[in-house]
């Protein structure tokens, strides 16, 4: 449901100069709405006076619906802001560090986890030293596994694999 | 007087070195972890709750109240720092905190933060010891029907939330409300659009949420725009908040306070709505509302001040009555119940000087807040300088530890990346995440309390009108949306044209 | 280490037993399926202490909260069978969950090494304060002639109150509608101000209401009364003897932990039940704890089968009807 943004398109003279910042947001919202009517489908609605499960996401996601082609036709009428290039490196090293945090953590612990996950998302930025990351990443860790496990005594797992 | 002599056995209890000892270390370690961003009241509180469980009854809870204000005030230092609520209720402190930190103000906003929190602490206080049993009655004038009510007011309060568009705002709200179905049906226990996801039974927690669309969103965002984020460690200004600030905020304070307190009496998690309504009618009042979500100091002080007298009078039902209002009241329950204190209408008469030492606390503990926070506020402001390339890790890092601590799940941290990913689509597109966390807030409640009210009137929505409390919150409401609505046409008209 | 062990069969008994001597080296992972400051929390952080003495390595909780416990007893019976990760279930868990989670990952029955009964707490049937019965005789003949007119609350499908709640009316023969709540407070406030009838949970979510005389109590659904409300009649003794249910928790390990372990643990959880630390702090909460017949593994596992064959029935039937 976001691959409209982060394929949509981000030339200001797009197909028509038309693909503003409101239209792409209106698809976004449509795009959510459907996703949801669709996994609610099968819930009974019952009724306004005794409300089924399906009732309320079936009802909202109409209406969110609705407003996004509100939205959509606004700015086809009155054009708006143009969008903007999605930054990907900033996105992948980002979301990517966080998921290394998460694949590691119960495996392998902290120890592992939060230096791969540090080093990893501060490739995000062009300013990025390596090395510098990299004892950045050490230091914080022994820091976060002396705060966490130690001084609060969280059942955080710090070296699983032993 | 009764209340005199009451709090004079309080303070006794609390002004021993013993407990003025654990208070202060319960400020002191709330206030550092609950500054991490990624942890918020609840998770420090939960953090925490083991160490506790070593002390006589009266000292743990002494210190654990401690820790509860540390974590909140340690919450809003982050919202204003680096733009991560850990609660619902600092949600509000992001809007123009955070702004004011870009602006070089992050000093003047945290010591405004804390001096009217520092205020609220000290009405709610007094506010709690002289009317807390009394004011329990008030409390079971709410029924399902009028909570109802009350979440609708807190809806139209959204539209005011808005810094652009309206429309906009609005179909966040709507998409906050969608988010908030997802889960078990209350009533058929039937799963709803949880994708086969076992995590997701319970619906999606607030943390994982407000950490994904907040703060993974924001850096990557702040990665994209150099600028933005490096007038964060430009230039610092002054560290504390000048004669005319305080002047400045001095009757938002006092408003905040009125409002943060009246509505965290409520058992049902009124609390949650106090900093909504206080930047909302200081929105509303203000001589150029088009200040607000740019960096005005009301916008910190009015909602903070709401925020902390809420949490303080949250103390109430669960006193006096024995009911959780929210999930951190919750986790107090518990604590109580390990040192074999039942909450309920008896712990007054039962264990009085722990009921009354608590009150004192809480004042003791607010004193202790601005002694331990103002001379911190400069290390804070300190930490903005740190380059981005290396604060940026640091919060991921912070953040992924605290949203796997709160459940010990692994599952949590893939959905915070699954909602950074959501909130930057969110600000590529031009939406504000405030009204989403909002509607996503309210519409548990809201569903909730819908259903049960009209499950108790066997589906008669005159139940709603019928119940004076109710009617007369429908019709603030009401009046409410118009005037929200007739100015905010013609202002939108003008932007548009402006384009 | 363990990889030999498991995987090398003739070596397996001599290790084993040479492992389960030197067990525990490390600290021990107790899984508690709700968030930290619940009944169940509680229970287990009060046993965990003395168990930590016992067996020379610290037992540190973990709290796994979600879907009415089962996330985290799904996470804990898929864990290594070594004695490192143990949980702690409940009469939700590893009774009435496979009726109300079609999808649901184990069988309590089969999937576990039972360690052995904890501390329960019993259930007691509570009214608004205006209700106009005033002994359960009297409420029963009330939620008769209401039929559905009554309003029962509960805290939520797949919570305590919840599957008590309906056992209840499935042994008066009652219809009343339900009205669901998201935990015992919101359903206790609305009892406080008079607007449902009744409901059912645990002793420790009501007993401070029922003393200051805020709400009603008609009986208590134990063998025998509780000291902390001695006034408060059993139902047995007022004329239900069918509705005799508690939520107890239970200690259980990953199936295959080694039987020496599994010993251990239980041996431990007996001390700790002993422990006068920590019956003093289960009689505060008004907590029963099993007899030593009730204390061994297969005393447990009869009490699983038990239960699961005593909710799935009456919970499948509840469950389909609300459905409708």
């Amino acid at each position: 449901m976001t691959d409209q943004a982060s394929t949509g398109p981000d030339r200001p003279s797009g197909i028509s100069g038309r693909m503003t910042q409101d239209v792409v947001a209106g698809l976004f919202l449509i795009a959510i709405a459907a996703f949801f009517l669709y996994h609610a489908r099968g819930l009974p609605l019952g009724s306004l006076r005794a409300m089924g499960p399906g009732m309320l996401p079936t009802s909202i996601a109409w209406i969110m619906g609705a407003g996004g082609a509100l939205l959509m036709v606004l700015s086809l009428i009155s054009g708006g802001a143009v969008m903007t290039r999605p930054h990907v490196r900033g996105l992948f090293f980002v979301l990517g560090g966080i998921f290394l945090f998460g694949l590691t953590i119960r495996s392998l612990g902290l120890v592992v986890a939060g230096p791969a996950a540090m080093i990893f998302a501060s490739f995000a930025t062009e300013e990025v030293r390596p090395l510098e990351a990299t004892i950045f990443a050490v230091v914080m860790t022994g820091f976060c596994i002396l705060l966490f496990k130690y001084a609060l005594g969280l059942p955080i797992p710090v070296v699983a694999f032993m | 007087m009764d209340i005199i002599s009451n709090l004079a056995l309080g303070f006794g209890v609390a002004f021993t070195v013993q407990n003025m000892f654990l208070c202060f270390i319960g400020c002191m370690i709330g206030t550092l972890v609950g500054v991490l961003p990624g942890v918020g009241p609840v998770a420090t509180i939960a953090m925490l709750l083991p160490i506790t469980f070593g002390l006589d009854p009266t000292g743990a809870l002494i210190m654990l109240a401690g820790i509860y204000y540390g974590a909140q005030y340690g919450g809003s230092t982050t919202a204003i720092l680096v733009n991560i609520p850990g609660e619902a209720t600092s949600v509000v402190t992001t809007l123009d905190g955070h702004q004011m930190a870009k602006q070089g103000r992050a000093g003047v906003a945290l010591g405004v933060s804390a001096l009217g929190s520092f205020f609220a602490g000290c009405v709610a206080t007094i506010f709690i010891a002289a009317l807390g049993v009394p004011l329990t009655r008030l409390a079971q004038l709410f029924g399902p029907a009028e909570y109802f009510s009350l979440m609708v007011m807190g809806l139209v309060f959204s539209t005011v939330l808005a810094r652009g568009s309206i429309l906009k705002a609005l179909l966040m709200v709507f998409l906050g409300l969608l988010l908030a179905t997802v889960g078990t049906d209350l009533e058929t226990g039937q799963e709803r659009v949880t994708l086969g996801i076992q995590q997701l039974s319970d619906g999606i927690d607030f943390a994982p949420l407000a950490m994904g669309i907040f703060g993974f969103a924001e850096i990557i965002s702040n990665l994209e725009n150099p600028e933005a984020r490096d007038v964060v460690r430009g230039k610092i200004g002054k560290l504390l908040p000048s004669w005319a600030d305080i002047k400045q905020s001095t009757l938002p304070v006092l408003r905040g306070t009125f409002i943060g307190g009246l509505l965290g009496i409520l058992p049902g998690n009124g609390a949650v709505l106090g900093p909504f309504a206080s930047y909302a009618l200081e929105k509303k009042i203000a001589k150029d509302p088009s200040r607000f979500g740019k960096g005005a100091i009301e916008g910190v002080a009015g909602p903070e001040s709401a925020n902390n007298a809420g949490a303080q009078t949250a103390f109430i039902p669960l006193l006096t009555l024995g009911i959780p209002p929210n999930a951190v009241m919750a986790l107090m329950v518990g604590a109580m119940t390990i040192h074999g204190i039942i909450p309920g209408p008896q712990v007054m008469t039962k264990n009085p000087d722990l009921f009354w030492g608590m009150i004192a606390s809480m004042w003791l503990g607010n004193a202790m807040l601005v002694i331990i926070n103002l001379p911190l506020i400069g290390i804070w402001v300190k930490l903005l300088k740190v380059p981005y390339r290396l604060m940026f890790p640091a919060i991921l890092i912070f953040c992924c530890i605290g949203i796997y601590s709160i459940n010990n799940s692994v599952e949590d941290v893939y959905f915070t990346a699954f909602f950074a990913l959501l909130g930057y689509v969110m600000i590529k597109l031009g939406f504000e995440p405030a009204p989403m966390l909002l509607g996503f807030v309210l519409g548990k409640l809201m569903e909730e309390k819908l259903r049960q009210a009209l499950i108790l009137s066997r589906g008669s929505f005159s139940t709603f009108v019928e119940r004076p409390v109710s009617a007369g919150l429908l019709a603030v409401a009401a009046i409410m949306l118009i005037i929200a609505l007739l100015p905010s046409i013609n202002k939108k008209r003008d932007i548009a044209f402006q384009e | 280490m363990k990889k030999i062990i498991a995987g090398a069969f003739a070596l397996a008994l001599t290790s084993t037993a040479a492992f389960a001597q030197a067990y525990p080296t490390k600290p021990i992972t107790m899984i508690v399926p709700f968030a930290a400051g619940g009944p169940t929390d509680i229970i287990a952080r009060i046993v965990a202490e003395p168990m930590s003495r016992t067996l020379g390595q610290q037992v540190v909780i973990e709290n796994v909260a979600g879907a009415g416990g089962t996330t985290g007893i799904t996470r804990a019976s898929a864990a290594a069978a070594d004695g490192y990760t143990i949980m702690m279930g409940h009469m939700g868990t590893h009774g009435a969950a496979p009726a109300l989670y079609p999808n649901l990952k184990y069988d309590p029955a089969k999937d576990f090494a039972p360690i052995g009964l904890a501390a329960g707490t019993p259930i007691i049937i509570v009214a608004r304060k205006t209700h106009p019965a005033n002994d359960l005789k009297e409420f029963i003949a009330w939620a008769k002639k209401e039929g559905d007119k009554a309003n029962h609350a509960h805290a939520g499908v797949g919570s305590v109150s919840h599957s008590t709640g309906i056992l209840l009316n499935s042994i008066m023969g009652t219809k009343p509608t339900f009205i669901p709540y998201t935990g015992t407070g919101p359903a206790l406030n609305d009892m406080l101000s008079g607007q449902v009838d009744y409901m059912t949970d645990q002793i420790v979510n009501v007993v401070s209401q029922i003393n200051a005389g805020t709400i009603k109590a008609f009986a208590i659904a134990t063998p025998a009364r509780s000291p902390a409300l001695p006034n408060l009649p059993t139902t047995k003794e007022a004329g239900l003897d069918s509705y005799e249910v508690s939520a107890w928790n239970a200690m259980f390990a990953p199936k295959g932990t080694p039987p020496e372990i599994v010993a251990k643990l239980n041996d431990a959880l007996v001390k700790g039940l002993d422990d006068a630390g920590a019956r003093k702090r289960f009689d505060e909460l008004g907590a029963v704890v099993p007899d030593a017949a009730g204390r061994t593994p297969a005393a447990l596992q009869k009490l699983v089968e038990s239960e699961v064959a005593r909710w799935t029935p009456v919970l499948k039937e509840a469950m389909a009807a609300a459905k409708k």
